[in-house]
């Protein structure tokens, strides 16, 4: 009786196509946009967490912070002459679940080469930044223990600051000037890093990179750092290392409300951000979700008229013999068939949409099964509940009133 | 002879609101197999709601129907369907064809809901629409054929089911004298090969095409004889 229903109604759906293609037009960009707008969450989520596992391993890094001023008192100054190369080391010892500790020195200076000359930013540190930056390096080397050692004037340039100051002539071996707070220093290029954009410290392109020591005690005479950055032994332990560097440091500097320094970690940036990408989700597929209900009222809209046009072909079918249960079978298959045939076209809407929305924002194209089998069962369903009504309207029709109808 | 059918002191009674209509008010008779009989009657006289009882279109408010040695005032309406679809062949003024499906769609839809395989279906649907003589419109749509094609239509989907009464209201209604006449004498053919026919019309030269004519008013029957 069921399979004899869903005959009928295909037969009538495809005698009134126009009709039947407008009414599940709702369905078909409802579904399509739940699937769309679900895989461009998941598409650009995966490409941005797998940017920021980029950035580094298991990266946290302690910033130095001034404490506001409240209610018009100076505020205190801040904790940056306590960030020393000591405290590194105490760090380490301190922090079982740290692995290694970075020092970084920041400066900005202004670099010279035969060419040109332009402002850059200038990071003094060790050998293991490149390592834990997971910065690689495209020619010559990165900064050597003996560089910092022997507080050697060698520099290594990001790729976009080798580009603007060696546009044609290969910039390894080449010798560049700097000019620091006035006083001229010369540093010889020993390495030129990838390309690598942004990370957790920024750009890393544009800067160059010189041993820690040469920027403490030949270019200032500062005796503190700008940043550390702590390297965890695995990602597991990442949090225990946050948790561990937060005690050191707040016994350190007595300042139980974190007010002198700032942790950074980032599986905090990772939580944020698909904090953030889950929300966004959740907001469209609702959004979506509640286009396909539409879609579903305009299905239940257009099968109440298209009971009541039909009063009379009901009047004739239940004369010839159909059952109450017939004509209840025939509209839900109808609204069943509508919704279900705009559900399948809409998977495939929306599969186009994704495909194309992917490859414009230049992430994987991830059709998630869930958010297939989760549209196409919303449809089915708001056929089925949409159409309900309707059909029983049809099948309780009286059939002398019905067949009366003009 | 046996009774096809026998209804007994046959009451039917419409509430609107608080007004109450009677519109039968205690109507017996028998048919027997093979009889053609006219029901006849000003507007108002009750035959209309008579036709539709009869049809199993309906409930009577009191009294019994018996069809086909069944007692009908008391199926429910599911069985009614069902006595509708084997046991009433319909013929309608207004045809009552589905405008957009083919004749031959048309003629099968009482083999669907009795459940006949497509197969046999359509073998059935087309010796009947042979049978009317409409062998070259098969596949044509009722829109796209006269009136008279169209009543014949309904005629032969009236029969597919082998009905114990062919049902026929004002068959002839819509249509011009000619045609008329062809689908009377149809029917005439078809109460010479034994079928039982129920006539319903309010003229006088086509209730004569009957063998009884029964006469109903104001819900009553008023006369009820044999025509020679």
């Amino acid at each position: 009786m069921i399979i004899q229903g869903l005959k009928i109604a295909l037969e009538s759906l495809w005698t009134n196509k126009m009709r039947s293609f407008l009414s599940m037009l709702g369905i078909v960009i409802g579904v399509g946009a739940v699937i769309a707008i679900v895989s461009v969450g998941t598409g650009s989520t995966q490409q941005v967490t797998s940017r920021i596992a980029d950035l580094g391993s298991n990266m946290i890094t302690i910033y130095p912070r001034t404490p506001r001023g409240q209610w018009g008192r100076v505020s205190s100054s801040g904790s940056q002459e306590k960030f020393t190369l000591e405290l590194a080391d105490y760090m380490e010892i301190f922090c079982p679940s740290v692995k290694t500790v970075i020092l970084v020195k920041q400066i900005s200076g202004r670099l010279i080469s035969n060419e040109v000359n332009m402002n850059a930013t200038i990071i003094g540190t060790g050998m293991d930044y490149a390592q834990v930056n997971n910065y690689e390096v495209d020619k010559g080397i990165f900064i050597y223990e003996d560089d910092v050692r022997d507080r050697r004037q060698v520099i290594v340039l990001g790729s976009q600051l080798a580009e603007d100051l060696f546009e044609d002539t290969d910039p390894m071996g080449q010798r560049i000037k700097m000019n620091y707070n006035g006083r001229i220093y010369s540093f010889d290029v020993i390495g030129v890093m990838k390309e690598k954009g942004g990370s957790m410290a920024g750009n890393l392109d544009d800067r160059a990179y010189i041993p820690l020591s040469v920027a403490m005690d030949r270019l200032t005479t500062h005796n503190y750092v700008d940043s550390y950055i702590a390297q965890a032994y695995s990602s597991d332990r990442a949090a225990t290392s946050v948790k561990e560097l937060e005690n050191f440091m707040i016994k350190l500097f007595d300042d139980p409300d974190k007010e002198y320094f700032r942790i950074v970690s980032q599986d905090e940036i990772l939580d944020t951000v698909s904090s953030v990408t889950n929300t966004m989700s959740i907001m469209l597929g609702g959004i979506a979700a509640i286009s396909l209900l539409v879609g579903g009222i305009g299905i239940m809209n257009i099968m109440l008229v298209s009971v009541t046009e039909r009063t009379r072909e009901i009047g004739i079918r239940k004369a010839l013999g159909a059952k109450n249960k017939n004509i209840l079978y025939q509209f839900l298959m109808e609204s069943l068939s509508l919704s279900s045939i705009g559900g399948v076209i809409g998977i495939g809407f929306g599969w186009v949409a994704a495909y194309f929305l992917s490859r414009y924002g230049n992430w994987p194209m991830v059709i998630s099964t869930i958010s297939v089998v989760l549209a196409f069962g919303f449809a089915l369903f708001i056929g089925i509940f949409f159409g309900l009504y309707p059909a029983m309207k049809a099948a309780q029709m009286n059939p002398v009133d019905a067949l009366r109808y003009e | 002879m046996s009774k096809v059918m026998k209804i007994e002191k046959m009451t039917k009674t419409y509430h609107l609101g608080k007004v109450k209509v009677e519109a039968l008010r205690g109507v017996s008779f028998e048919i027997n197999e093979g009889e053609f009989v006219s029901i006849m009657g000003p507007s108002g006289s009750g035959k209309s709601t008579l036709m539709h009882i009869i049809g199993c279109l309906d409930y009577a408010s009191e009294g019994k129907y018996f069809l086909a040695g069944q007692d009908v005032s008391k199926l429910n309406d599911n069985q009614l369907a069902l006595f509708r679809n084997k046991k009433i062949g319909f013929v309608f003024q207004q045809f009552n064809l589905l405008p957009r499906a083919t004749n031959l769609r048309n003629v099968e839809l009482p083999l669907i809901y009795s459940g006949v395989p497509a197969r046999e279906r359509k073998k059935i649907a087309t010796q009947a629409l042979q049978d009317v003589g409409l062998s070259d419109r098969i596949s044509h749509r009722p829109n796209e054929i006269s009136g008279g094609q169209k009543q014949r239509v309904a005629i032969a989907r009236a029969l597919v089911n082998q009905p114990s009464i062919i049902l026929a209201d004002e068959p002839t209604g819509n249509l011009d004298s000619k045609t008329g006449l062809d689908i009377l004498n149809m029917i005439q053919k078809l109460h010479d090969e034994g079928n039982t026919i129920i006539l319903v019309t309010h003229e006088p030269e086509i209730a004569r095409y009957a063998r009884r004519i029964i006469h109903l008013k104001d819900g009553l029957i008023d006369s009820d004889e044999v025509v020679a």
